[in-house]
């Protein structure tokens, strides 16, 4: 059993999830869900898409030359199982995901920064632009009829039960 | 999903290109439906054959679905032997499990 990668989002699809899709040419494409599978059959490119892992990495949003990412690979080379090997690798498997989660961090930060500088440049162009041609606000005027509080009628409620009898209802059976 | 009258590639080189169900053979649970691994009667000169492909998406036994670009068959003989000598495609690996497995063999791949 393989947790393989989505085509269109790339998430990985876990044994017994998904569909597949495979084209005459016998290359397979892996679905997570079947909103991934409707995206592939309207033929949409997941380069395109911007909620995919390919866009945001096409787009530059997150990390894609790392040595981290390079652990998680697809490896074609059988391995005996060895109890310690095991054990070196989730250890390191942890280690590799905290490593990655800080340097993804820091990418992220980096990023932002720049961007700030640029949301800022807008925002004051923005202001400038408005100071310019703003008018001025005028306060209501206050009406008389806001004063006034309108009373409400109370109307009771009729409860309108069939266990309580009355009213032409009755709890037993019409029978003609 | 296939039933009368629908028509199917032939990957085999037995010489026919298209063939037409007009039966479904031994299946009386799934309402006239085939599937991978159901043989069914081909039309002009009736022969036999397996389905191999279906566009329809198949539930595997680990709970994936799969689903192929057409539907497609191979044509057999009175002895459900194959007709043809080769086939030219990929046939679903279904086929193996439903007692298909010299025609999966035969196939450059069974995915």
């Amino acid at each position: 059993m393989r947790v393989e990668k989505c085509y269109f989002c790339s998430t990985s699809v876990y044994p017994g999830h998904g569909s597949a899709f495979v084209r005459n040419d016998s290359k397979v494409f892996r679905f997570c869900t079947s909103k991934c599978h409707k995206n592939f059959k309207m033929k949409r490119n997941p380069r395109k898409v911007r909620w995919t892992k390919a866009f945001r990495k096409a787009a530059g949003k997150e990390m894609t030359i790392d040595s981290t990412i390079d652990f998680e690979k697809r490896r074609n080379v059988p391995v005996r199982y060895d109890r310690d090997l095991v054990q070196t690798t989730i250890q390191a498997m942890k280690r590799v995901g905290e490593i990655k989660r800080k340097r993804e961090h820091a990418f992220w930060k980096n990023r932002m920064a720049a961007s700030r500088e640029k949301q800022r440049a807008h925002r004051k162009k923005a202001l400038e632009a408005a100071k310019e041609s703003s008018t001025k606000l005028v306060t209501p005027l206050e009406s008389p009829e806001s004063s006034k509080v309108r009373e409400k009628i109370k109307v009771p409620a009729k409860s309108r039960s069939a266990l309580i009898q009355g009213e032409g209802r009755s709890m037993t059976m019409d029978i003609d | 999903m296939i039933g009368l009258k629908s028509t199917l590639n032939v990957i085999d080189n037995s010489g026919a290109l298209i063939v037409e169900c007009v039966n479904i053979l031994k299946n009386k649970v799934n309402n006239g439906w085939g599937s991978v691994g159901d043989e069914i009667v081909r039309k002009g000169d009736v022969r036999r054959a397996v389905i191999v492909r279906t566009k329809k998406p198949v539930r595997r036994p680990d709970g994936r679905f799969i689903r192929f670009d057409d539907n497609a068959a191979v044509l057999l003989n009175n002895k459900r032997e194959m007709l043809g000598t080769r086939i030219g495609g990929v046939v679903s690996a279904d086929l193996k499990l439903k007692g298909w497995g010299k025609i999966a063999s035969v196939a450059p791949k069974a995915i």
